[in-house]
């Protein structure tokens, strides 16, 4: 017998719906689960007991009065804290923001709890969304469910931790240079970036805007495409959002034996120069097989100028245009702030001084001088020159082929603690997420299965502009043939 | 060119940051190792390449002309640190 | 060092004007652009108040009005423009970055033409027309209103989000009085396109200069940027008082610093800011992809234009108004459209523009109402005109009717409370007058004569007499015809 906690999306909404169990029973064990993991896990900053029973129980009077139900209605949810909820604590997981309680919700929100999911959490995050460790959050670090010694990832560790550990069946993260992808990855689930624009921003904490996007983490692709039905909407609030309504992810084309067939899935040439932990080098050349035996065909593409250029270029804008997005933290507003300040500018660099923390410093000073006047043109203005370099030559790869087939992360979750004494080593490990959102593709990440030491092992695939529903056609198939992921133990 | 500790804290500064003498030294070392990072581009000619700013949406989409009050406004002027009276207080502006 | 008495200075002058776009909603948000009357942090939203996630989104009014108003100023407007965050701390923007479209603006390369000191005429370039956000409003405690000293600021983000145009001259500007005619030329442009109310009362229009002076011996002064000037005159002064400030320093052979310059009007002097204003940075907003405007778009703006202020007043000139005559009523739209719905309702030109420019104008200053605000409407005044051309009523008694007209009166209530009767006097009744007037004065008659009355004071007096006597409802050139045909007919 499975416990209500490790349900998916549809069990949990088909179960409601036919009233073998109540939204508030799913909440109600969902809740016991967390509260069983996160003495070792802490993966939340905030759990909203009560608003998500209320919600539940008013779902669950739907269901008594035969009310119509939304497509995701009693499923429990967790979402990054950098995701606006109207009324709940958002922090970002940094201190500035103090006790801030948005008076208005994200529009990704408002499209899930219309639908009927049902919030159970604020996840835990490095703050501001910079770093791959959550180890930057101002709340304490997140412990990885699967080795509670080790790193979920990040930045949005704490909802793929959530999602890994049963928690929840879904949690949202955001993806600014791999976010989503390499902690889904150190958690062994399914993780989308989507295609820039195809998810709408409106009520995401910016880190950096023209590279952020927020996506699902689920244990099914079903459950993923599910999400992504909802999520996919054109948003009028957010003028980088489009229009794509014609992409349906809930249809899926009946495939035979070989589903794959007359799929050209392409390995990057110049990443194979690069160092890979055994177990992730060993998934590679299984999935290689796996996907040979589904039809596909293995070939090859160059990407001269994202191997050598990307980590630079994608630092040098996150970081310039992050320092834009947290000018406002000040204290007069909103947020955290001093009391005591002889004059305006004192305030100001005493707010920000105690409120940010070291990681977030940092790449305010980066961006502040990569901009200054004097270095511009050299820095900034290069790097958006860069930029269209690596897109461009994405586009041309993917003229010749339907997918990448690439590392999340070269090397498996490290421990809790460890760091780089230089900041630029831990950069270049976000190789193979960041280039994806310099050139705003989709990409999947996927538990391909799990190491001699029990740590799952992920991959991801990385396709043209909005050929989310490809990639994740393409997941299924690989689900069927390495297997759901596991809910991990979760410390217990 | 290498910054040093005032280039920092100049630049720090700017961003209303303001470093323990510890942060500061980190702050420097940090710098200096993303500006060696960002170098690379030096090696790239890149006089006519375009920037690139927008991954798709080119044209940038035009709302009407229709006011509508947010109607929570309350909640925004509840989460001053100083909630007295209808403004937003700061302390004095010496900068000019 | 230099001999001061033979040393001249030329002063090379940039303006810079901040004008409000006149739209519904603000630049990014759907918070009301009205909140004059308004409690202070009434009008405020997630968006203009840089809540944590928000996103603005552009109002396609606001390119309609930078359309309009660069058009107006002779700008080509430009298929493709950016938006640029910039970026410095302050408490009244909330974002501590201004969204604007800085140097690659929705309107460029226009120009204006003024008076030179000489009254020559003289183009001043414009070098662009960009949109962008507006801060809020800063309140402080200190006593002689400056912000410095202050002990606590207020801020009012009510004003946060406005829509602003910020238009930028060429440094073609010669003196404070150039610099007026160029603001007061440009502002009436502005109004006219509908652009902006432009009303400086209101903080609507507010003006930053860029002052340099340039010594006969061949030394430059550095560029200096004068901010902080909210009238003309305030303007006309701070101009006045940096090419003054600046000739003494080149005279003593001092140098001119590179800076920022904030004008004091009450003290009447500038002093030097201590914000670095050529250090503010730009990066691309990537939250607004590319301001795209189509040709369609452009043309269809270029149709809303109407005819600008210099071209009606040509215009009046050649309908055979005097240029001062012209110059009034070309002046503000509104009185322009007001003149122009006059003589469409048939008003002879000549009579239309004088009754417009004295009883209208006059009306308008006595009561503080607009021109479209007042009880007579043009067509009522053109009728009115039509009546005194056809010597129904005489200019006095017209006058009077227009009082009644203003009352709200209709054209028949007035003319019947005035004492005027309806069709004036008839030919008959006249010459018994004109008759018995002269009758009545034989020694007038005698003189005129004798051939003493050469002025024709005397004509002119009997005229008035008969005027009198029909109660001012006889045409004044009939009276007169009919009174010298009378002594005619005596000879």
């Amino acid at each position: 017998m499975m416990e209500l906690y490790e349900l998916g999306v549809r069990e949990i909404v088909e179960g409601i719906r036919e009233k073998r169990f109540s939204a508030l029973e799913v909440f109600d064990e969902c809740l016991g689960r967390a509260l069983a993991c996160e003495g070792k896990v802490s993966a939340l900053i905030t759990a909203t007991a009560d608003t998500g029973r209320a919600h539940a129980r008013q779902i669950d009077g739907y269901v008594a009065k035969g009310e119509p139900l939304g497509p995701l209605a009693g499923v429990p949810v967790i979402l990054k804290d950098n995701i606006c909820t109207h009324g709940i604590r958002t922090t970002a997981g940094s201190r500035i923001l103090g006790r801030w309680a948005p008076p208005y919700s994200a529009t990704v929100w408002d499209l899930l709890s219309s639908a009927g999911a049902v919030l159970l959490g604020k996840s835990n995050m490095d703050e501001f969304a910079m770093g791959n460790t959550c180890g930057t959050s101002a709340f304490g670090p997140t412990a990885n469910p699967w080795d509670v010694s080790r790193v979920p990832g990040g930045s949005s560790g704490g909802s793929a931790a959530s999602v890994a550990a049963g928690y929840v069946p879904f949690a949202l993260g955001s993806d600014t240079g791999g976010s989503i992808r390499q902690p889904a990855s150190y958690c062994g689930i399914f993780g989308l970036k989507p295609t820039y624009g195809l998810v709408s921003r409106y009520g995401l904490i910016a880190y950096g805007s023209s590279l952020d996007q927020i996506g699902p983490f689920t244990r099914s692709v079903e459950d993923m495409e599910l999400i992504m039905h909802v999520l996919a909407r054109h948003d009028p609030k957010d003028s980088t959002s489009v229009d794509k309504s014609e992409i349906d992810f809930t249809r899926r084309e009946s495939k035979g034996e070989k589903p794959l067939k007359g799929k050209r899935v392409a390995l990057v040439k110049e990443f194979q120069d690069f160092t890979l932990d055994p177990p992730i080098a060993d998934a590679i050349k299984r999935l290689i097989r796996i996907f040979e035996e589904m039809g596909a065909e293995i070939a090859q593409v160059s990407l001269p100028t994202v191997a050598r250029y990307a980590v630079a270029c994608y630092y040098a804008i996150a970081a310039s245009e992050a320092h834009t997005n947290l000018a406002r933290f000040d204290g007069v507003r909103y947020g955290y702030t001093v009391t005591t300040a002889a004059g305006l500018r004192d305030m100001f660099e005493e707010v920000r001084s105690k409120g940010f923390g070291a990681e977030v410093k940092s790449r305010i000073i980066a961006g502040t001088c990569l901009t200054e006047p004097v270095r511009s043109e050299e820095y900034y203005v290069a790097a958006t020159r860069v930029r269209t370099l690596i897109a461009e030559e994405f586009r041309k790869a993917f003229e010749n082929v339907d997918c990448i087939l690439q590392p999340v992360t070269p090397s498996l979750p490290g421990k809790i603690g460890e760091s780089d004494e230089d900041a630029m080593k831990g950069y270049e490990s976000d190789l193979y997420t960041l280039p994806v959102n310099m050139a705003g593709l989709p990409g999947f990440s996927f538990c391909t299965g799990y190491s001699d030491s029990g740590l799952p092992v992920g991959l991801q695939l990385v396709g043209p502009r909005w050929s989310d529903k490809n990639l994740l056609n393409m997941g299924f198939e690989l689900e069927k043939v390495l297997g759901a992921p596991k809910i991990a133990r979760g410390g217990n | 060119m290498k910054l040093g500790s005032d280039d920092v804290r100049a630049i720090a500064a700017e961003a209303r940051l303001s470093l323990t003498d510890t942060e500061l030294a980190g702050a420097v070392r940090y710098i200096n190792n993303f500006l060696d990072m960002v170098d690379r581009f030096k090696e790239l000619d890149l006089k006519n390449v375009e920037p690139f700013c927008f991954a798709e949406t080119n044209v940038c989409p035009l709302r009407e002309d229709l006011p509508a009050a947010f109607t929570r406004s309350e909640e925004i002027l509840a989460d001053r640190a100083d909630g007295t009276g209808a403004f937003f207080k700061v302390p004095r502006i010496m900068e000019e | 060092m230099p001999d001061k008495t033979t040393l001249t200075f030329t002063p090379v002058i940039g303006i810079e004007i901040h004008i409000h776009l006149k739209t519904k909603s603000k630049v990014f948000c759907s918070c009301s652009a009205d909140y004059t009357n308004d409690e202070p942090n009434s009008h405020i939203c997630p968006v203009c108040m840089g809540l944590p996630g928000s996103m603005p989104v552009l109002n396609k009014a606001v390119v309609q009005q930078g359309m309009l108003a660069g058009m107006a100023l002779n700008c080509t407007v430009q298929p493709t423009t950016y938006f640029f965050r910039k970026c410095y701390f302050y408490p009244d923007l909330p974002k501590n970055y201004q969204i604007t479209q800085s140097d690659l603006p929705i309107a460029a390369n226009g120009w204006l033409e003024i008076d030179d000191d000489a009254g020559n005429p003289k183009k001043i370039r414009i070098n662009r027309l960009h949109l962008e956000e507006d801060a809020g409003k800063l309140h402080h405690s200190a006593a002689d209103g400056r912000l410095e000293g202050a002990e606590t600021s207020w801020v009012d983000y009510n004003r946060s989000g406005l829509p602003l145009a910020e238009i930028v001259s060429e440094p073609d500007v010669s003196s404070a009085r150039e610099a007026v005619e160029y603001v007061t030329a440009l502002r009436r442009r502005v109004r006219y396109a509908g652009a902006s109310d432009a009303d400086l009362e209101k903080g609507m229009m507010r003006f930053d200069a860029n002052v340099s002076v340039k010594c006969s011996d061949g030394r430059w002064g550095r560029r200096v940027e004068v901010k902080n000037m909210n009238s003309f005159r305030a303007l006309e002064r701070a101009i006045e008082y940096e090419i003054k400030r600046q000739s003494k320093v080149l005279a003593e052979g001092g140098e001119v610093l590179q800076e920022t310059r904030h004008w004091n009007d009450a003290k009447g002097t500038t002093t030097a800011s201590r914000v670095k204003e050529f250090y503010r940075k730009f990066i691309v907003e990537p939250d607004l992809p590319p301001l795209v405007v189509s040709p369609q778009w452009v043309e269809e703006v270029r149709g809303m234009l109407p005819e600008m202020p210099n071209e009606k007043a040509l215009r009046y000139k050649e309908m055979g108004l005097s240029e001062v005559d012209a110059g009034v009523l070309a002046d503000s739209i509104d009185v322009a459209q007001y003149f122009e719905a006059c003589v469409a309702a048939g008003a002879n030109p000549l009579r239309a523009g004088n009754w417009v420019r004295t009883e209208v104008l006059r009306a308008v200053n006595d009561k503080q109402v607009g021109v479209t605000d007042l009880a007579v409407k043009p067509d009522t005044l053109a009728e009115l005109i039509r009546r005194i051309d056809e010597g129904k009523l005489s200019t006095t008694l017209a006058k009077n009717v227009f009082e009644g007209l203003l009352e709200g009166l209709s054209l028949d209530e007035a003319v019947k409370k005035s004492g005027a009767a309806e069709g004036g006097v008839d030919a008959n009744a006249l010459e018994n007058l004109v008759r018995a007037t002269i009758e009545a004065n034989p020694d007038v008659i005698g003189e005129i004569r004798s051939g003493k009355d050469t002025k024709g004071k005397k004509v002119k007096f009997l005229q008035g007499l008969v005027m009198r006597e029909t109660k001012g409802q006889a045409r004044p050139d009939e009276v007169a015809a009919a009174i010298e045909s009378a002594i005619e007919n005596l000879k």
